[in-house]
């Protein structure tokens, strides 16, 4: 099992976020601390780019539909990209695909945050 | 159980209940294991063994389903009781994290796995490579079922999981908005 590890970087006033590993119960706190932090610094527009996660967990899925209303809630939104085929497959059983948006690309999830 | 096939294998030996969880124990392989562990506490038998020893890592619903299990032994007696063996600190870290150490017996002079139980896999249990597609509204309904049980074994569980288990309930209530049952 992998390490679950957390990157950054900006796209203008776009975050993405990296996720590499498993995001299980075990390793969701991280990602709630830094989800946690970019919202005290008034970040709301938040792309994860799941491209390298190999596995997400039942609650920190649901838990990230808390997150994205509150970015919402602040004009922003949290977005997923690069899901891979296994993990978008228990998204869309779970119907979190209604209020979750999912990018192919970078480009496309950073651009979605110009047309509102 | 010599060969540790990926997913659960169950057995039973002298009214014990065994199990054993191979690779990781989630939403889409707590069903089986639900059914299982059902038809033997209603069968009256009242004492389980786990070894999450090669387990991997579980998530909520597992863990909840786990509870449900404990749930019902305690309703049981005193001496109906679930024991976990072999647990990992990671494993038993997601188990305190949720209150469940107290529901549970954690490597509490458990008997050993007997190699001489009729072990057997609960069929399409290794969620690598599942066979069948599970069912949106079976697992919604699990799934709602497992969160009530972490909540009902640890109030503090509530705000873990209210998002989840708002999202679940208010998905059956729009497939079922006068409440009424899958048939």
């Amino acid at each position: 099992m992998k390490d679950f590890r957390i990157d950054q970087e900006s796209r203008g006033a776009v975050q993405i976020i990296r996720l590499a590993g498993s995001l299980d119960m075990y390793s969701f706190p991280r990602l709630e601390s830094h989800l946690n932090a970019l919202f005290q610094q008034g970040r709301y527009s938040l792309v994860l780019d799941c491209r390298d996660l190999d596995y997400i967990g039942s609650a920190g899925l649901g838990a990230l539909i808390g997150f994205a209303k509150q970015a919402r809630e602040h004009n922003g939104d949290l977005r997923l990209l690069n899901v891979p085929e296994r993990i978008y497959k228990i998204i869309e059983l779970l119907g979190f695909t209604k209020v979750l948006k999912v990018h192919q690309t970078e480009d496309d999830a950073v651009a979605s945050f110009q047309v509102k | 159980m010599g060969e540790l096939s990926k997913g659960i294998s169950v057995g039973c030996l002298n009214n014990r209940v065994y199990a054993r969880v191979v690779g990781r124990g989630t939403f889409q392989n707590s069903q089986p294991l639900r059914q299982f562990a059902q038809e033997k506490i209603d069968q009256g038998q009242e004492e389980f063994i786990i070894d999450l020893g090669p387990c991997q890592g579980m998530d909520s619903t597992f863990l909840g389903v786990l509870a449900g299990i404990g749930l019902r032994l305690r309703q049981n007696g005193p001496t109906a009781s679930i024991h976990i063996v072999n647990i990992t600190p990671r494993n038993m870290d997601l188990l305190q994290t949720l209150g469940l150490d107290r529901l549970f017996l954690i490597n509490a002079d458990a008997p050993a796995l007997p190699a001489n139980a009729d072990y057997h896999p609960l069929p399409d249990t290794d969620i690598t490579q599942l066979k069948q597609p599970l069912d949106k509204e079976e697992t919604a309904d699990l799934m709602i079922e497992a969160h009530d049980n972490l909540v009902r074994v640890d109030p503090r569980n509530t705000p873990k999981f209210k998002e989840l288990a708002r999202f679940l309930r208010e998905a059956v209530e729009r497939r079922h908005p006068n409440g009424e049952q899958k048939k």
